[in-house]
C-alpha cells in the first residue's frame, strides 16, 4: 500500500463535509460525480481509484459506473501526472499561426511528448484542442491558468520560472510519482490502432501489455507521438522512416530508464 | 463603419467583474424590473417581438425554444450554455471572465421566462479562472439578494448552480450537456423527446448559449424594436464575432448582423502586408469555408447557410495565402475525430478513417484514390448521427478540397505497391 493509499481515509474524512455540500446543491446525487472528481483531483493530483470509489458510494452508483463516466472526460487524469500541466492548444487558429514550431520547441526542451511526464515528474505535456483564446494564438494552458502569445523566450522564461519554484502559477497536489504517460493504453486514442499506410511497420498497440507493461508504455509513447518528427521541421529528421523512430524512442527511452 | 458595443460595452475599459461597477451602469435594474413587474409570458413575448435568435450555432429563436414547454408541468430547469469549445470562438470565454454579472443577470431573467426555479451554468472545465470570476459574482449576488428565496420580497425563489465540465467538446450538445450535469458520460441523447419537453433529471429544460441570455438584458432596457430594428429581415439585432487567425488585430467584435464579410476583415484590421485572402471560414470549425466572391455578403444566418456555410456560434477564422489547407483539414478532421463521443458508427470509424487518410496528405505520402475516398467517406457520415457532430466533419473538409484540389492532389505520390511495401 502506498503513502498516499494510507492516507486516503483521513483525506476522505476531512473532504466529506464539502462533498456532502455539493451533492446538496443538485436534485439527484449523480449530478455530483464531476465535481466531486474535480475536488479530488485536487488534493490528489489525479483521479485514483479510491476517490472513484469513494465518490460512487457518495451519490449510489457502482465503481464501475464512476469509471466509466470519469473515463470520457479528459481533463480527469486517471493515473498520476507531473506537478505541472502543460497543455499547448493544437486549435486551428493556432495551427496557422505557428503553434507546430510552439510544440515542437516544448518537445525539444522537454525532452518528451505529446501525453507525457518528465522522468522528475515536474512537467507533464499534452497537445490540447481549441482552447477558446484564438484572438491570442498561439496559447496553452499552465494547470489551467491561460498562456497568451507564445514564443520561445516566453517558453524558456516560463520553464526557468517553474523549476526555479518561482512561477507565478502554483503547483498540482502530487501524491504519487507519476509514470511515462498518464493514459491508460485501452483507451480510444490507441484501441484502434490507427496504421496508416504512411505509418506501415509501426507495432500495434494491441500487443502492449496494458498498465505498466513498460514496452507497451513505450510503444504506446510511439504510437501518440506519431507526428513527433513533422514539428520539429529539419529536413534530415522529416526524412525519417517511422521504424527509425520507433528504434529511437526505444533507445532514448531504455537511456532515460523507463 | 461605426462599432456598436451592447455586450461588449465596457469590456476592457472598466473592471466590470465586481457587483458595484456592475450595477453602477445599471446592473440588476432589469432584474428588478422583471420580478417585480413583469409575468413569464411578457418576456417571451419581448424575446419573440426582438427575434433574438440562439448565439450558441443553430440559431433557433429563442422565443420560441421556450414556448415548446408543456404548460402543465411546474418544475423545469434552464441550463446556460458555456461550453465553448467549438474551434475558433472565444466569445463566452470572455463574456464569463470579463462580464460575468450580465451573464448572470441574463440566466435570472431567463430562468424567470420559462418559470424555472432552479438554473445551471454548464461552463467549459478548462475555463477554471471563468469558473472562479462566475462563482464569486454569485455569491455577490446572492449576498445582495439577487439570487435565492423571495427576490426583491416578491416571494420568488430562484436558485443558481454552477457545474464545471471536465474536457469533452461534446457537451456543448444540449442533450450530451444534460447527460454531462446528470454525472454521465456526454454522450447525446436521441432526439425526440427535445430537452423542451424532456430534459435534465426528464423535466422539462430550456438549454441557451451564453451570448443568448446575455442578450435579453439589452433587449429589456431598450426595448425589443430596437433590437429588431438592426439587422436583416430574419437575422435581427447583434452578433459577436470571434475574428482570429490570418488578421493584424484578431479579437472580439460586436457587429450588427448583415454587416458585410469584408467589413468584418477590416474591423479587424485586415491582412498582414502583402498577403491575399484565400478563405474564411465564417462560423466556427463545423462551418465551410466561403471565398473571395463572397466578401460582399452579408454575414446574417440567410446568407451564410446560402453560401454554403453557417454563421454558426461566430467564430471567423481568416486564411491567408501561407495557409496549408491539407494540414487544416488535417487538424479539423483530427479534432472531430478526437471529439466524437463514439456513440454512432459513421462519426467514429468515418471520422479516424478520414483522420489516417488526411495525416498521410500531411506527410505527402498520400495513395492514388486517396482524394476520392474523402470525399466519399465524408459523405457517408453527413446526416447518420445522433447529433451534428458527426456532421460537422465534411463541410470544412469538402469546401477547400472543391476549391484547392490541387494542393491536395500534389501530396499523392505514392504508388500502392510502394504504400504497401
Amino acid at each position: 500500500m502506498t503513502e498516499r493509499e494510507q492516507n486516503f481515509p483521513a483525506l476522505l474524512e476531512r473532504l466529506r463535509p464539502r462533498c456532502e455540500q455539493i451533492i446538496a446543491q443538485y436534485e439527484r446525487k449523480r449530478s455530483a460525480l464531476l465535481p466531486l472528481m474535480h475536488l479530488f483531483q485536487r488534493h490528489e493530483g489525479y483521479v485514483s481509484r479510491e476517490a472513484m470509489e469513494a465518490a460512487a458510494e457518495m451519490v449510489g452508483i457502482t465503481p464501475a459506473e464512476a469509471e466509466g463516466t470519469v473515463s470520457f472526460y479528459t481533463l480527469f487524469y486517471r493515473r498520476p501526472v507531473g506537478k505541472y500541466m502543460l497543455q499547448v492548444c493544437r486549435g486551428l487558429a493556432c495551427t496557422i499561426n505557428g503553434a507546430e514550431d510552439i510544440m515542437a520547441y516544448f518537445r525539444e526542451k522537454l525532452g518528451i511528448g505529446h501525453l507525457q511526464t518528465t522522468a522528475d515528474g515536474l512537467f507533464s505535456y499534452e497537445e490540447v484542442e481549441c482552447l477558446a483564446a484564438c484572438d491570442r494564438a498561439t496559447c496553452m494552458q499552465v494547470n489551467l491558468e491561460f498562456v497568451y502569445d507564445l514564443t520561445p523566450q516566453k517558453i524558456d522564461a516560463m520553464l526557468d520560472d517553474i523549476r526555479a519554484g518561482s512561477y507565478a502559477v502554483a503547483a498540482m497536489a502530487q501524491t504519487e510519482a507519476p509514470d511515462r504517460t498518464w493514459q491508460i493504453p485501452q483507451d480510444k486514442q490507441v484501441a484502434g490502432g490507427r496504421k496508416s499506410r504512411g505509418a506501415a511497420g509501426v507495432p500495434s498497440p494491441d500487443n502492449a501489455g496494458g498498465v505498466g507493461d513498460r514496452s507497451g508504455v513505450i510503444m504506446l509513447d510511439n504510437i501518440i507521438n506519431r507526428n513527433v518528427i513533422r514539428f520539429t521541421g529539419t529536413r534530415e529528421r522529416a526524412l525519417l522512416e517511422p521504424r527509425d523512430v520507433v528504434e529511437r524512442v526505444d533507445e532514448e527511452g531504455a537511456r532515460a530508464g523507463h | 463603419m461605426p462599432v456598436t458595443k451592447v455586450l461588449t460595452a465596457g469590456i476592457g475599459e472598466v473592471d466590470l467583474r465586481g457587483i458595484d461597477a456592475y450595477r453602477q451602469r445599471g446592473g440588476y435594474t432589469q432584474w428588478e424590473r422583471v420580478v417585480r413587474d413583469l409575468q413569464p409570458v411578457d418576456i417571451l413575448n419581448i424575446a419573440e417581438k426582438s427575434g433574438l435568435r440562439g448565439r450558441g450555432g443553430a440559431g433557433f429563436p429563442t422565443g420560441r425554444k421556450w414556448s415548446f414547454l408543456p404548460k402543465d408541468k411546474n418544475v423545469r430547469y434552464l441550463v446556460c450554455n458555456c461550453d465553448e469549445a467549438e474551434p475558433g470562438t472565444f466569445k463566452d470565454h470572455m463574456l464569463l471572465e470579463e462580464a460575468p454579472h450580465l451573464v448572470l443577470e441574463g440566466m435570472l431573467i431567463g430562468a424567470y421566462a420559462i418559470a424555472s426555479h432552479h438554473a445551471f451554468i454548464y461552463i467549459r472545465g478548462e475555463f477554471l479562472r471563468g469558473y472562479e470570476i462566475f462563482s464569486a459574482a454569485l455569491e455577490q449576488a446572492r449576498a445582495a439578494g439577487f439570487v435565492g428565496t423571495n427576490i426583491f420580497g416578491t416571494g420568488f425563489d430562484l436558485e443558481i448552480t454552477v457545474h464545471r465540465g471536465a474536457g469533452a467538446y461534446i457537451c456543448g450538445e444540449e442533450t450530451a450537456m444534460l447527460n454531462s450535469l446528470e454525472g454521465k458520460r456526454g454522450e447525446p441523447r436521441l432526439k425526440p423527446p427535445f430537452p423542451a419537453v424532456e430534459g435534465l433529471y426528464s423535466k422539462p429544460t430550456i438549454v441557451n448559449n451564453v451570448e443568448t441570455l446575455a442578450y435579453l438584458v439589452p433587449i429589456l432596457e431598450r426595448g425589443p424594436e430596437w433590437f429588431a430594428a438592426v439587422g436583416t429581415e430574419r437575422s435581427k439585432g447583434y452578433k459577436i464575432v470571434s475574428v482570429s487567425g490570418h488578421v493584424q488585430k484578431p479579437g472580439n467584435y460586436e457587429i450588427a448582423l448583415g454587416t458585410p464579410v469584408r467589413e468584418i476583415i477590416e474591423l479587424a484590421g485586415g491582412l498582414r502586408p502583402g498577403r491575399t485572402l484565400m478563405a474564411v471560414q465564417p462560423g466556427g470549425g463545423s462551418s465551410a469555408c466561403i471565398f473571395e466572391e463572397q466578401l460582399d455578403w452579408p454575414y446574417d444566418y440567410e446568407s451564410m447557410a446560402k453560401a454554403g456555410s453557417m454563421l454558426g456560434s461566430g467564430a471567423f477564422v481568416v486564411f491567408d495565402d501561407t495557409t496549408d489547407f491539407v494540414n487544416c483539414a488535417y487538424n479539423l478532421v483530427r479534432f472531430f475525430s478526437h471529439e466524437s463521443c463514439g456513440q454512432c458508427t459513421p462519426c467514429r470509424e468515418g471520422g479516424s478513417w478520414m483522420e489516417r487518410v488526411l495525416e498521410r496528405l500531411v506527410h505527402a505520402r498520400g495513395v492514388p484514390g486517396d482524394y476520392e475516398m474523402l470525399l466519399r467517406i465524408a459523405g457517408s457520415i453527413t446526416g447518420l448521427n445522433l447529433c451534428p457532430l458527426g456532421d460537422s466533419i465534411e463541410p470544412f473538409l469538402k469546401s477547400v478540397m472543391l476549391r484547392f484540389p490541387e494542393a491536395f492532389k500534389a501530396r499523392i505520390v505514392q504508388t500502392r505497391e510502394t504504400a504497401n511495401a
